[in-house]
């Protein structure tokens, strides 16, 4: 499909049966899940670290961080890993495979009723071939500085 | 970590910054040292003019390269100091003490300067430029307005009209005169007989801003940098040196890591196949890993060498400092320096910086007596402070010692008592009086003075040397002097470290942290109140289980197995750490752990081994931390 102007290329993953996007260009790389090493005291959403491009990074959980139980990873579990201003991050989800161009004219503002779901981390809702999808604002989808009371069981 | 393609020329200044950083902090290095010398000179009335050359080299340097890179201010602090050392060298001004004072001054403002140009901190304001120290003796006379000091061209085409109003060669030549210096006047004959001549000045105005300078028959042009005239420029000396970024230093280190990690796991799979394999193949295969095994480690060492800074630039900055604190003390300090060309790794040395300066701060400002104090207690009148670097195996020391008065032990006593620190009655040994002046806000001294009260404390110094898994040692004696000693490892990018497990999990512990391992029988653990205690080597060691600060639960835990502890700290500090077993024993590859989110205490980095997965690496100082905290808690204290 050519890029035309007015069009952006996402990729999309799966949560608990939910279509989302984020732009191809914060997107570092997608790879499989192999291990995760977990890191004691962190806050819940943090699924531990993992070594990606040389650099140890954190993994979050998108599970955990949108509202969802957690399940074990299996065959198509990934890890998506977003650069965000150089800050490498690492999101795992339920599963990641499509690479697709979103015009804008499909793109629309979240009606208000949304906002009770994945909130303020979304950045519009597209539809496209009678599918909905959730555009993530990655910047506050990774910015989970207001979760650190979560951690309010750090060792006394 | 920068990609390739992230290096394009969006960051090329920021990268040539990098360079004008470094070569600055190179030249203001070999100043120190040059500075310091001559200050002993010119109390011994001789001046070793190389030694002036030097300086004005360096000088040179700077002001031509803060040029290029638009720093200004910086520009015209060297030209300014530049222009003292060429009076001195000239023999127009004699290099006293007071003008050394003012070099250093000047010194340590550019220094302060360039740090916060780096750091993008608030700029220190530049001092007027009649700061008489720095003022060449004959920049004042006879020059207006107090702008910097610029160099113009002018040209003079002279015609008849201009003449005839008044203006011809001499009367330019006299005007620029009065504002400045001519540096250079060359006359030129242009095409059809018609002569004209350029001129280079130096001043003071602004002549780009005064309309006279530009007008009819005249044109001025300012200029950039025009190198010294007076005298050739100084040539550079070529140097085989090459800068390399930290950055990419730890990347080869990592590489290098990586390979010591996969020749562990080849010398397994070595010995494994001398089963399957006939002897003469098999002992060819093993002399060749023999061989790399050998090979590896030389590169290993080699890589090693590149990040090591021998620690005499850092012993020349505390010689500053402590002239300066002697001055204004009026105390007389002779400094012995030892092994300045002991190496250390450059990471290590820029964050062991501040507790060395604060050890030597203290040495000078409340380990020293004054000259008067030392002649009646039979000492003489010059205090010596001695700083001393060894290596001694994959160790650096570094000693900071003074012959002064040493600590008032009563005095530490009686405060720490008052606070509850020590119970009464207890002894106060070196150990325990140093972990006493190391406490949070327990000083001796109430008033903040101003050499030693601001900045780093003694408990930053202690913990700083702690988080570079080193250790701190003191010992004093009344009238004798004092004496700290910092230990830390050669480097920190590797480590040989103990491979635990604990409910599954795997962790890397530095082995320097670690003083011995055991192993314990369940039933040999008592409770004391709601702590746990083993009774180890005739004391009770307090047991702290890494499953419980970790909140780690596993099936396969089981309280009635048998379990590992490594010992860690000595004396009263000493702490048992337990973990499930000891499973392995390891050089590791350090990596940092950059991303706050999972920064979590007890936890100093990561590395892998050699199967990729991410182990983490304990911090054994902060867990010891955690568990004299919870031990205080527990208590009610």
């Amino acid at each position: 499909m050519p890029q035309a102007t007015g069009t952006e290329s996402f990729i999309l993953f799966e949560i608990a049966g939910t279509t989302y996007a984020v732009r191809s260009s914060v997107v570092q790389q997608v790879q499989m899940i192999e291990h995760v090493t977990p890191v004691p005291n962190a806050i819940p959403v943090v699924e531990g670290v993992v070594h990606a491009r040389g650099r140890v990074i954190p993994a979050l959980n998108l599970r955990v961080r949108f509202g969802f139980p957690k399940v074990p990873f299996d065959l198509r579990s990934r890890l998506v890993v977003i650069n965000s201003g150089g800050r490498l991050v690492g999101l795992v989800v339920d599963t990641a495979r499509e690479f697709v161009f979103i015009p804008d004219t499909s793109i629309e503002v979240p009606p208000d009723g949304l906002s009770k779901l994945s909130g303020k981390y979304l950045d519009g809702i597209a539809t496209i071939k009678e599918r909905l999808i959730l555009i993530l604002n990655i910047e506050q989808v990774i910015d989970v500085s207001g979760l650190e009371d979560m951690a309010a069981e750090l060792p006394s | 970590m920068t990609t390739p393609d992230s290096e394009a020329p969006d960051n090329f200044g920021e990268q040539f910054l990098d360079d004008y950083f470094a070569e600055c902090d190179e030249h203001i290095a070999a100043v120190r040292r040059h500075l310091l010398a001559l200050d002993q000179q010119v109390g011994e009335g001789r001046i070793d003019s190389a030694l002036l050359d030097e300086l004005f080299r360096s000088f040179h340097t700077i002001k031509g390269i803060s040029g290029m890179v638009g720093f200004r201010e910086e520009e015209q602090l060297a030209h300014r100091i530049e222009d003292t050392l060429r009076a001195v060298r000239q023999g127009d001004v004699s290099l006293n003490v007071d003008r050394i004072d003012g070099l250093i001054e000047s010194v340590a403002l550019l220094d302060r300067r360039l740090a916060a140009r780096r750091s993008t901190a608030p700029l220190p304001v530049l001092p007027d430029e009649d700061a008489a120290a720095i003022q060449p003796p004959d920049a004042a006379a006879g020059t207006a307005g107090s702008g910097p000091l610029l160099t113009f061209s002018i040209e003079f085409t002279p015609t008849p009209a201009l003449a005839e109003r008044g203006i011809n060669i001499n009367s330019l030549r006299a005007r620029m005169q009065e504002i400045g210096e001519i540096l250079k006047s060359t006359p030129t004959v242009k095409g059809q007989g018609e002569i004209s001549f350029q001129f280079q000045v130096r001043t003071h105005v602004d002549l780009m801003a005064r309309p006279e300078w530009n007008s009819e028959g005249v044109q001025t042009k300012a200029e950039a940098h025009v190198p010294d005239i007076h005298r050739p420029a100084p040539k550079v000396a070529s140097s085989n040196v090459v800068r390399v970024d930290l950055v990419r230093l730890d990347e080869l280190i990592r590489i290098v890591g990586e390979m010591v990690t996969s020749r562990a796991r080849m010398e397994d799979q070595v010995k494994q196949a001398r089963k399957n394999l006939p002897s003469p193949e098999w002992r060819a295969m093993f002399e060749s890993a023999q061989t790399m095994a050998r090979q590896l480690r030389d590169l290993r060492d080699g890589v090693m060498r590149v990040r090591m800074v021998q620690i005499g630039e850092i012993f020349d900055r505390m010689q500053f400092v402590v002239r300066d604190m002697a001055r204004e003390s009026g105390k007389r300090v002779i400094v012995n320096v030892i092994g300045q060309e002991t190496e250390i790794d450059k990471f290590l040395i820029e964050r062991l910086m501040d507790p060395l300066l604060h050890l030597v701060r203290n040495a000078v400002s409340h380990g020293l007596e004054r000259p008067d104090e030392r002649r009646s207690a039979g000492k003489p009148p010059e205090g010596r402070l001695t700083l001393r670097a060894t290596t001694i195996g994959e160790k650096v020391s570094i000693e900071i010692a003074d012959d002064g008065r040493g600590i008032d032990v009563e005095r530490v006593a009686e405060r720490a008592r008052a606070t509850g620190l020590l119970a009464p009655g207890v002894p106060l040994d070196d150990a325990r009086l140093l972990e006493l002046i190391c406490y949070p806000g327990f000083s001796t001294r109430v008033e903040a003075d101003r050499e030693s009260g601001r900045g780093v404390g003694m408990d930053v110094v202690k913990s700083t040397v702690e988080a570079l898994t080193g250790t701190l040692s003191f010992s004093t004696q009344t009238d004798q002097g004092s004496r700290f000693c910092i230990e830390v490892p050669l480097t920190l990018a590797m480590a040989d470290a103990l491979i635990v497990t604990v409910c599954g999990q795997t962790y890397a512990v530095p082995q320097l942290t670690v003083r011995e391992v055991f192993e314990v029988e369940p039933s040999a653990v008592r409770a004391l109140e709601r702590n746990e205690m083993i009774a180890h080597r005739g004391s009770a060691l307090p047991l702290f289980r890494l499953s419980e600060f970790f909140k780690l639960t596993e099936p396969h835990h089981s309280r009635d197995r048998r379990f590992h502890v490594f010992v860690t700290g000595t004396g009263n500090n000493a702490l048992g750490i337990a973990v499930d077993r000891i499973v392995g024993h390891q050089e590791i590859v350090v990596r940092t752990i950059g991303d706050s989110l999972v920064q979590v205490p007890g936890i100093a980095g990561a590395t892998d081994l050699g199967d990729e997965k991410v182990v983490l690496i304990l911090d054994v100082p902060a867990l010891r931390r955690s568990a004299l905290q919870e031990r205080m808690m527990r208590t009610g204290n």
